[in-house]
């Protein structure tokens, strides 16, 4: 539920990193931060654990400008990745505009990365939210690694995106495709704005 | 829950709350984070991280709450040093709001705590209706231009 103040023309939406352990969800959040310039972006606010294991959330705004003569801003979050921490990631889910499930193309990881989607859509029906309706992409990351240790893409996309939403090949440590996929999931966010779906 | 999403009927509202109560900063969201109206921070970026913050406060607050009393916590309050905080909840017909204020010695728990039941009448008052379904469109059609030029300058790929 983006908010939208038509007095200050002002969108705000939020949008969650959602996937297993390990697969880079904060990993995003932190190129992201590094690229934004500083008047553009809060503080980055990481609640991990000593190991850095993400134990709530990470949070990064970040001021996208001006569209369509709005203000629009998007709050990203990440969701803790082990299944132990289930309940962090309902509730960072609630009423969230947006998701950008973060695979781990390691092809060791391909069952977590289907749990891991299981668990989405199960969080997602329990809030009442139908999945087929909630913005998603698909990033499939650690597309650095040497090709014997990652699930081929047209395996991935099998095994993960039957909803046949965008889907984007990344390296979020070094960058290739962060951008692309912050882009793609703001395109569908915005654009249920635009079609008057965006808000209840 | 059906919360109204759009912003700006809670301004008035709070901003009495803040005269009345004598709070330095207060914030009025939604449990899911997303603010709604804020009366003394300079940046809104940075009210956004306070209302994340909060927010994980409040949902962890009153999930612990059930697990251990089956009674969410529903008020957390701070005493530091110089300055004290306040996160309680709003009850909306629909839902709930949370609230985060910051006082100093000009007010004090009491004061809050009281000014609190009036800002509760107030904005359930003012709350308008959540939106339907079939909501006006807010942005144009054809914004995908300008989003792609405003990520691109972001990530300093503009030409």
């Amino acid at each position: 539920m983006s908010l939208v103040n038509y007095a200050t023309r002002e969108i705000t939406c939020k949008i969650v990193y959602y996937g297993p352990g390990r697969s880079g969800k904060t990993t995003n959040l932190h190129y992201i931060y590094g690229q934004v310039p500083g008047d553009r972006k809060g503080q980055m606010v990481s609640l991990a654990t000593q190991t850095d294991r993400t134990l709530f959330f990470d949070f990064l705004p970040i001021d996208l400008g001006t569209i369509s003569g709005f203000t629009t801003r998007f709050q990203l979050y990440t969701v803790p990745g082990q299944v132990y921490y289930q309940t962090t990631r309902k509730l960072v889910l609630q009423g969230a505009d947006g998701v950008v499930f973060v695979a781990d193309s390691q092809a060791r990881q391909l069952g977590e990365n289907i749990e891991s989607m299981q668990d989405l859509h199960a969080n997602l029906a329990e809030q009442g939210v139908d999945v087929r309706t909630m913005p998603l992409v698909l990033q499939y990351n650690k597309q650095d690694l040497p090709a014997e240790l990652t699930t081929a893409l047209p395996e991935l996309e099998e095994a993960l995106n039957f909803r046949g939403v965008p889907s984007f090949a990344a390296d979020a440590l070094h960058g290739p495709g962060v951008f692309e996929t912050l882009r793609g999931i703001s395109e569908i966010v915005l654009r249920k704005l635009s079609t008057g779906r965006g808000e209840g | 829950m059906a919360l109204p999403t759009s912003v700006g009927w809670a301004d008035l509202p709070l901003q009495r709350f803040v005269d009345d109560a004598r709070v330095q900063l207060a914030v009025l969201m939604q449990p899911s984070g997303q603010v709604l109206a804020q009366v003394g921070f300079k940046r809104s970026i940075d009210v956004q991280t306070v209302c994340a913050l909060s927010a994980a406060i409040n949902a962890s607050g009153d999930l612990l709450g059930r697990m251990v009393d089956a009674t969410p916590f529903r008020v957390l309050h701070h005493a530091g040093r110089e300055k004290q905080f306040y996160l309680g909840q709003v009850p909306l017909r629909d839902g709930l709001l949370v609230l985060l204020a910051v006082f100093d010695t000009e007010s004090s728990l009491g004061i809050v705590q009281l000014y609190l039941g009036e800002l509760q009448s107030a904005v359930a008052a003012a709350a308008p209706p959540p939106p339907p379904a079939d909501a006006a469109p807010a942005l144009a059609e054809d914004f995908e231009r300008e989003l792609n030029r405003n990520l691109a300058q972001l990530f300093g790929r503009a030409s």
